[in-house]
């Protein structure tokens, strides 16, 4: 593992197959929840009407709540702290848009990594997806973990028969990877 | 023959508009989100010198959140969204 690189106007790093097998499933996981919900899921009275709503980027009134699920919640958080109205109404307006581009963001990822892992280059925008595909798969596993600002705290405590184990050291190794792909694109 | 006018009227300026809408982008804390990540993503979002973008982050780390932009409501929201984007949690608030 030695994570990112600078190369040209790119970056370049290296995987072995359980590492891509890794990133690859929970990007997958995190594309799961965050890809807008399909027609079959919607009940709507007009489904014209929210065929419409989809194209322009309108959230149908009920999803325009902060999401119960706390990793749904931390990916698309609310905009304003105190105002509820304000929150949904710009909820309403963007949710969709930010839901699509995380899923865009993680096809690129997924595209650009092969399941059997190598050597791999990818081009500024490429590197700006992986960033922002990478730092939702953290957000969502921090979350899940209960991630505090005192991460050495959960991670001498957390024992290697507790289920939490693999992924506290996965977290910590997707922190470096991030961390080296910053650095990279500074 | 003329004198120049005693008093002029000041043009309004951008500056000046931000006050009359003084709208913030907020960016709160969080435990996951990486520090240099978050100083690389106000350099991305705002144009920012590597400097303003790192006491802006160290602002958020240690006191909790920091105003990162102030102008018009609109621009505020167009941040507030962007800044998901990128995974930070950031809110807009009126200046009372």
């Amino acid at each position: 593992m030695t994570g990112f690189r600078r190369v040209g106007d790119g970056v370049a790093a290296r995987f072995v197959r359980p590492e891509a097998a890794i990133i690859r499933d929970l990007v997958e996981q995190v594309v799961e929840l965050v890809e807008p919900s399909t027609e079959a899921d919607r009940s709507g009275p007009d489904p014209e009407a929210d065929e419409l709503a989809r194209m322009v980027g309108l959230g149908p009134d009920e999803d325009a709540e902060l999401p119960d699920d706390p990793v749904l919640a931390r990916l698309l958080p609310d905009a304003y702290r105190d105002d509820p109205d304000a929150a949904s109404e710009f909820r309403r307006f963007t949710e969709s848009g930010l839901r699509s581009g995380k899923v865009t963001a993680a096809m690129t990822l997924l595209e650009t990594l092969p399941p059997g892992g190598g050597r791999i280059k990818l081009t500024p925008d490429q590197a700006e997806a992986w960033l922002r595909s990478l730092n939702d798969v953290r957000l969502a596993l921090g979350t899940r973990l209960g991630v505090t600002d005192d991460f050495d705290a959960l991670d001498e405590h957390t024992e290697v028969d507790d289920p939490r184990y693999a992924y506290v050291q996965v977290y910590q190794w997707l922190a470096y990877l991030q961390g080296s792909l910053v650095a990279a694109l500074s | 023959m003329s004198v120049a006018p005693v008093e002029l009227t000041r043009p309004e300026t951008a500056e000046q508009a931000a006050i009359d809408e003084p709208w913030l982008t907020i960016v709160w804390n969080d435990p996951i989100n990486l520090m240099d990540h978050v100083t690389y993503v106000f350099q991305r979002v705002f144009g920012y010198p590597k400097s303003k973008a790192e006491k802006l982050m160290l602002d958020v780390h240690q006191k909790g959140k920091a105003v990162v932009a102030s102008g018009a409501r609109e621009a505020m929201e167009r941040n507030a969204e962007t800044l998901h984007g990128y995974g930070l949690w950031a809110t807009v608030s009126h200046d009372k």
